[in-house]
């Protein structure tokens, strides 16, 4: 888009480009020098070795596993019916799950917490897994719906005469065709629920039940002030996250323009 | 004439059952009489069961807690009236953390600035676009918790930032950037823009993408430079990515809560307090429920503020 003339000018560029990103590269290299000073890569071991890490893992994927699997079939059954089926009050109730669009789940800590308490819900995931579905659900069913809304009505209407109920088109028809808004889905829940610090810290209180996200501060009590297991811990977390997003990369990126560019 | 007279005999059939005949309504006759396929509310239950459950509870029951003087677990709370709310005017840190948050908003620009700028350098012919593409919006799906040591480790008084500054010979801004309240802030800000400056660019590279090439020939045979072409074409033309980032980078802000609450915890001496970490630490650790929801009524009036502007966008939008 820029012109840029001759191989000097070229050079500027990318040296250009280099110099102003390297900034935002620079925490995660200092993340990773951070991880190795001191014991080098003994810092890992020791963390690695923590008997708890596995329970803090397998909590964080549990949790974002079941709240990508609730947010999904909530989310697509109701985009469908809001976007090729006929009911009254259909507007209204498309309204009445928008609502929440931009509620932040800080919103929800001071009535959710006493809730949970009194319904002896603390330290259970489902405090933590509903609430993130809630929140999940508008901008999801805004998408679906928009792209459900785009398929041809002569494809439903084709359905019908084959004798398909809306069970059935909804099954073999809308979910094979909307693979791609799917992914999306898909993906971004899971990273929202995996990414999540606030629900857990609130309603998972013991150590067995904590989730990833919790983990530097747990690695603080464990260390106190040694910063570097600290940091090998933060490392050993982000490890998974950059390795999804490096394989799915394009997924990502498709996520953000078709939520956001209309 | 055939397909027409099947559809008839079909939807005469189908009115047998609700279920069907909605359908029909719904797929041939889209401007004749609408049926209700009573279908429909069952499709949507799951999905408007949970969200009144949780979301519209949780508002109905913030709005009865904030008229309460209350720590949470007495048996017999007492009601206040709106003193909650007299108080909340007058806390000197509810305003503060307004601030703020505004200070958050303010550098969504920046955000942007940079978004765009890299969307146009990395539009115009550089090597190895992926590579700063990834390294670019890596920090986008990485937890903001999981960072924060890192980050407090970067601007610590013998952090990385002033060892940097050391060698380069500017011992003179070497500073302790989170211990002092006046640097505090635009620390965790920094921060912020380190997180979201991959989301602007991502939004306005694909939006570049849709930029008539041709246009820009146009410009530049009547004699614009780079300069001109840029805020002539390029920044009119991502209009509507610049607006869509504006109006998510105001949601982020509402929803600012890690960073501040892990990397300084709202300290030193309040400087960096937002909405939601003073919310939670008045609700939640200090047991000033009645309070933490009065301050949670003003986050929610926030958001219903911005849903109900995004979806006057929704309905003025291509988005049917």
């Amino acid at each position: 888009m820029l012109e840029i003339r001759g191989a000097a000018g070229r050079v500027a560029t990318q040296l250009l480009i280099t110099v102003l990103v390297a900034p935002f590269v620079f925490p995660l290299w200092s993340m990773l020098q951070g991880s190795l000073a001191g014991d080098g890569l003994g810092n890992y071991s020791s963390v690695l070795g923590l008997p708890q890490l596995p329970a803090f893992f397998r909590n964080s994927l549990l949790i974002a596993v079941c709240t990508v699997v609730l947010v999904y079939a909530s989310t697509m059954l109701a985009s469908f019916a809001l976007a090729k089926l006929p009911f009254v009050g259909k507007e209204v109730l498309f309204y009445v799950l928008l609502l929440a669009l931009t509620m932040p789940s800080a919103a929800l800590t001071v009535p959710l917490f006493i809730t949970v308490q009194r319904l002896g819900l603390l330290d259970s995931f489902v405090a933590v897994i509903l609430p993130l579905t809630a929140l999940a659900i508008p901008l999801n069913v805004l998408l679906a719906r928009g792209f459900i809304a785009a398929l041809p009505d002569e494809l439903f209407e084709a359905a019908r005469l084959d004798g398909c109920g809306t069970l059935r088109t909804f099954w073999h028809l809308v979910l094979p065709l909307i693979r791609p808004i799917s992914a999306v889905v898909v993906v971004w829940t899971f990273v929202g629920a995996w990414n999540e610090y606030l629900l857990p810290l609130l309603f998972l209180q013991s150590p067995t039940n904590q989730t990833i996200t919790q983990l530097p501060q747990f690695f603080s009590t464990q260390y106190g002030s040694d910063q570097t297991k600290i940091i090998a811990g933060a490392v050993i977390i982000t490890l998974p996250t950059v390795i999804v997003y490096l394989a799915l990369q394009k997924l990502f990126e498709r996520g953000l323009t078709a939520g956001a560019i209309k | 004439m055939k397909t027409v007279a099947l559809t008839r005999h079909r939807h005469e059939q189908s009115t047998l059952t609700q279920h069907r005949a909605g359908r029909a309504a719904k797929g041939s006759a889209p401007h004749g009489p609408r049926r209700n396929n009573v279908a429909g509310y069952l499709y949507v239950a799951p999905a408007v069961l949970v969200v009144v459950g949780i979301v519209y509870f949780a508002i109905v029951y913030t709005l009865r807690i904030s008229v309460l003087d209350w720590d949470g677990l007495s048996p017999d709370p007492v009601a206040v009236g709106l003193d909650n709310y007299v108080r909340l005017v007058e806390d000197a840190v509810f305003w503060r953390s307004l601030g703020h948050m505004a200070m958050f908003a303010l550098a969504v620009l920046v955000q942007m600035a940079l978004g765009l700028g890299f969307a146009i350098l990395l539009h115009s012919g550089v090597r190895a676009k992926t590579l700063y593409k990834v390294l670019l919006f890596l920090p986008v799906v990485l937890a903001p918790a999981v960072m924060a040591p890192v980050f407090r480790q970067i601007f610590d008084a013998d952090g990385e930032l002033n060892t940097m500054l050391r060698a380069v010979g500017l011992d003179a801004l070497a500073h302790p950037w989170l211990a002092d309240p006046s640097t505090a802030l635009y620390a965790l800000i920094t921060i912020n823009v380190w997180q979201w400056t991959g989301f602007s660019f991502v939004l306005y590279y694909a939006g570049l993408t849709q930029v008539d090439a041709s246009l820009i020939e146009a410009a530049r045979i009547d004699g614009a430079g780079n300069w001109r072409v840029i805020s002539s074409l390029l920044i009119p033309l991502t209009r509507g990515t610049t607006v869509t980032l504006a109006i998510l980078g105001v949601i982020g802000t509402i929803k600012t809560f890690d960073i501040p609450y892990l990397v300084t915890g709202g300290g030193p001496a309040r400087s960096t307090e937002v909405l939601a970490t003073y919310l939670y630490q008045q609700g939640i650790t200090d047991f000033h429920v009645g309070y933490g929801a009065a301050l949670t009524v003003v986050l929610m009036i926030m958001s219903l503020v911005l849903t109900v502007s995004q979806v006057r966008r929704f309905k003025l939008g291509s988005e049917a």
